[in-house]
């Protein structure tokens, strides 16, 4: 069977509710904010055992402040996790199921491991004043397994990319290998170049620690100096690290792509590289870039995020494979359902971060103001408002499918 | 037809339904436990009983713990199971369901959020911004179970979607109704039993015995309700999901349900009269026998659909029983068994797709894992072992398993077979020579 023809095979029959380029932003929108986060969380992680294995008053105090962070940044990479794992199962299904039953042990073993690495984090943040002999080993092991959770999420997104082996790593003469025991593919450059940023965006994350912070009077100045200009370096040096990776990756490629030429690589490139200039700016007074850092770092990793995309359709292209050509069953009522609940999401969710927000820039008690009073009365009744619409929709479908 | 993964004595399916059952111990538990938390919240603060406010932070620490390492990682479990035991089914859900799963992302963002805002605030802001952060989280997560509920009785019954193809056709569907109010009543029940057990660790008496008290009352008033709306879902159940309940799920799935309802109530009712006597040690026993009525529940879940993974559309062994002409998809079943499941799979040995007398038995055995092993092991024990069921047919004549094949599809929860004539010849080689 042709590689092609046993794509088209493959996908879903029912075919996609909507317009693939928006499946395919969200996608990319959803694995960029993903992304982030698994950086914010190896990187804040690392830092919480290399200060408590330190010595020093700001080491050990970073370390506790990371403790905390880790277990919320964990928490957050899954939460966005779920919406690219979901897009991608829509739009290139045939590849994505194929890469996980091969290794379908390793699938499974990914949610033991990370929920192995995750009980282990939370035992170092409930426990962290303890200084036993041997305490950091928590730390260390779930810095381990995250990180190969990490590379068990690579090898499932390189081996998609790589139909025409499939039918090898399968069959085995007369049967075919359906233990999925095996990784089959994996590329350091590729894999390197989603985790060294740990280090570069954990530098910002600093930085934007340092300037939350600088209000408080309960916090030391020489403290959040200390890590916001340590912060600033951190993401620096190891945004030029990663531009180095970025090249090795590319010149790994196979050069039929002439990726180099690529114009979405171009903008992630050029955007990496402004980034690193800025960086080297930001030198001078940390907590004054923070804001501006993070943000263009976001627009970076959101254009190295469509660039892995555009990798992929050229990679999967070789098979005449192409999201657009999908088959459209376009379903606006559900559409609808989502897009509302998304708008009407981001208010509640606003809300929820601005109760954060401000209560942790006061050292005391934070008084909510009329202002955010009536937007969190807005939040539930929006919450309320949804439940009763989609309860009249429901009711009106059941009383029109089955009573009348 | 993807690649297959055997899980040895067992089957992916297997692991997908502890998975599965898993989830719903800190899903269900986090969606009642918020209502819980909230009440008691308010309770403190119009009575001015700051003790109570000790139980609120440890019931929270330990639902951020439990609910969101477990509950998030199992709930992401059940689709990478689903993905690798029945990747055209999980297929198929999401294809028509993405929107609908969608949206409860956007739920699930404001629970964890909710949950995180809710426990780092404590003390930190006034009494009306918690509780109302509180509210957000606790209705915020039960609708989570509004969306879900649509898809899962969608899996038990189909409403109008195979004939409109529409969204909401499928989504309130029959069982819809009844479902989602016998697992939002059940869901305080499931919170009442954490919620004692979190009590157990608590120091002041007082507030450990009134926490104790007010979660067996919950818990009881969540059982009774959640038994009488089982009887109306049982109502609404398809007739072949009905029947399959009297003729194929084991006697012990149904008994060990009424046994957990029998126990969880005494269990309560005792709470109620004797709150301080109950140690962390029962409280623990007392989620076990939890576990194991939801257990019960979600395995019969599974085998009423039977043959089906998605009802009226798609057989258990992935292969599309009936179309649904409105998406503009076919059947299956006729251009198998006209050009053969071998020639249309593409994870099949090249030179086995032409089956000959030397390759019958190996031809037979990629049959078998493509057609049967979603149910059935092919080892010699596990679940529904191959061997062990055609020793216990007894047929070892190869024209007899043909025949025995051909009536397949009149089992009220058995697929048809699949496949040319030569196939099954294949098939029924591959069985015989199980059972020598």
């Amino acid at each position: 069977m042709e590689i092609g023809t046993m794509l088209k095979a493959l996908q879903d029959p029912m075919g996609i509710p909507f317009y693939p380029i928006v499946f395919q932003v969200l996608m990319v929108l959803t694995f960029a904010l993903h992304i982030i986060f698994v950086n914010f969380t190896l990187g804040t992680l690392f830092l919480m055992v290399y200060g408590y294995l330190k010595s020093g008053e700001n080491w050990r105090r970073l370390s506790k402040s990371m403790a905390k962070a880790t277990t919320a940044n964990v928490s957050m990479a899954m939460l966005l996790g779920v919406a690219p794992l979901l897009f991608v199962q829509v739009v290139y299904d045939p590849f994505w199921y194929v890469s996980n039953t091969l290794s379908a042990g390793w699938v499974i073993g990914f949610v033991f491991i990370m929920m192995l690495a995750y009980s282990l984090t939370y035992v170092f943040y409930l426990k962290r004043d303890f200084r036993g002999k041997g305490f950091a080993m928590f730390g260390i092991i779930a810095f381990l397994l995250f990180l190969f959770s990490g590379i068990i999420m690579h090898v499932l997104g390189y081996q998609l990319l790589l139909p025409e082996k499939w039918l090898s790593w399968y069959i085995m003469g007369n049967t075919v290998d359906t233990s999925g025991t095996s990784l089959h593919a994996f590329q350091l450059s590729r894999f390197l170049h989603f985790i060294i940023p740990s280090f570069a965006m954990t530098g910002i994350f600093l930085m934007l620690y340092a300037w939350y912070f600088k209000g408080r009077e309960d916090f030391d100045r020489g403290y959040l100096d200390w890590v916001g200009k340590m912060g600033a370096k951190m993401a620096f040096v190891f945004t030029a690290i990663q531009a180095g990776v970025g090249f090795w990756w590319l010149f790994s490629l196979p050069l039929e792509f002439k990726f180099f030429t690529n114009p979405f690589f171009l903008a992630g490139a050029g955007l990496g590289v402004s980034l690193l200039f800025f960086l080297n700016h930001a030198q001078k007074d940390p907590v004054k870039y923070a804001i501006p850092a993070i943000l263009g770092a976001f627009v970076t990793i959101f254009a190295m995020s469509y660039a892995r995309e555009a990798l992929r359709m050229e990679y999967l292209g070789r098979f005449d494979y192409s999201i657009f050509n999908y088959k459209l069953n376009i379903d606006w009522g559900s559409t609808a359902l989502f897009l509302s609940t998304f708008v009407m999401g981001l208010v509640i969710i606003g809300y929820l971060l601005s109760v954060v927000y401000k209560s942790g820039r006061v050292s005391g008690e934070y008084v909510a103001t009329p202002s955010m009073n009536k937007w969190g009365r807005l939040s539930i009744a929006l919450l309320l408002s949804w439940i009763a619409v989609v309860a009249g929709l429901g009711i009106i479908i059941s009383v029109k499918n089955y009573l009348l | 037809m993807y690649p297959i993964w055997e899980v040895p004595n067992l089957t992916a399916g297997i692991v997908l339904a502890f998975i599965a059952t898993f989830h719903i111990l800190p899903s269900h538990l986090l969606i009642g436990a918020m209502w819980f938390n909230v009440y008691v919240e308010t309770k403190a603060y119009r009575e001015n009983r700051p003790e109570l406010l000790e139980f609120i932070k440890k019931y929270t620490l330990f639902l951020l713990v439990f609910s969101y390492v477990l509950g998030s990682l199992t709930g992401i479990g059940i689709w990478s199971a689903a993905t690798v035991a029945n990747p055209r089914g999980i297929s198929g859900l999401i294809h028509t369901y993405v929107w609908g799963w969608a949206t409860e992302w956007v739920f699930f963002i404001i629970e964890v959020i909710g949950i995180f805002a809710y426990y780092y605030t404590f003390g930190k802001v006034d009494r009306k911004t918690h509780l109302k952060i509180g509210w957000i989280f606790a209705i915020g997560a039960w609708t989570t179970m509004v969306v879900i509920v649509g898809i899962l009785a969608f899996m038990v019954s189909p409403g109008k979607l195979p004939e409109t193809g529409n969204f909401f056709d499928g989504f309130f569907n029959q069982t819809y109704w009844p479902q989602l109010l016998m697992r939002t009543t059940l869901m305080f029940a499931i919170a009442a039993v954490y919620a004692i057990a979190v009590a157990t660790r608590l120091k002041n008496m007082e507030v450990r015995g009134f926490i104790t008290k007010t979660a067996a009352k919950w818990g009881i008033g969540g059982l009774i309700l959640g038994t009488l709306l089982f009887f109306w879902y049982s109502k609404t159940l398809p007739d072949e999901a009905s029947s399959l309940i009297g003729t194929f799920v084991p006697q012990g799935l149904k008994t060990w349900i009424i046994i957990t309802l029998v126990l969880m109530l005494v269990y309560f009712v005792y709470a109620n009269v004797k709150p301080l006597t109950i140690g962390l040690f029962p409280a623990i026993v007392a989620i076990a026998v939890l576990f194991g009525g939801i257990w019960s529940t979600e395995r019969i879940r599974e085998m009423i659909r039977k043959p089906y993974i998605i009802p009226q559309y798609m057989y258990s062994n992935q292969i599309i029983g009936h179309g649904i002409p409105s998406k503009g998809v076919s059947a299956e079943i006729k251009r198998i068994n006209e050009i053969g499941i071998l020639k249309v799979s593409p994870f099949v040995p090249a030179h086995l797709r032409e089956i000959t007398e030397e390759n019958s038995i190996n031809a037979g055995r990629i049959i078998a894992l493509i057609q049967c092993s979603s149910c059935h092991t092919l080892n010699e024990k596990g679940l529904r072992p191959m061997p062990q069921m055609m020793k216990k047919v007894g047929i070892k004549e190869m024209e007899a398993v043909e025949a025995y094949l051909d009536t397949l599809g009149g089992y009220p929860h058995m697929p048809p077979f699949a496949g040319t004539g030569a196939e099954k010849g294949a098939l029924a080689n591959y069985l015989v020579s199980l059972n020598k």
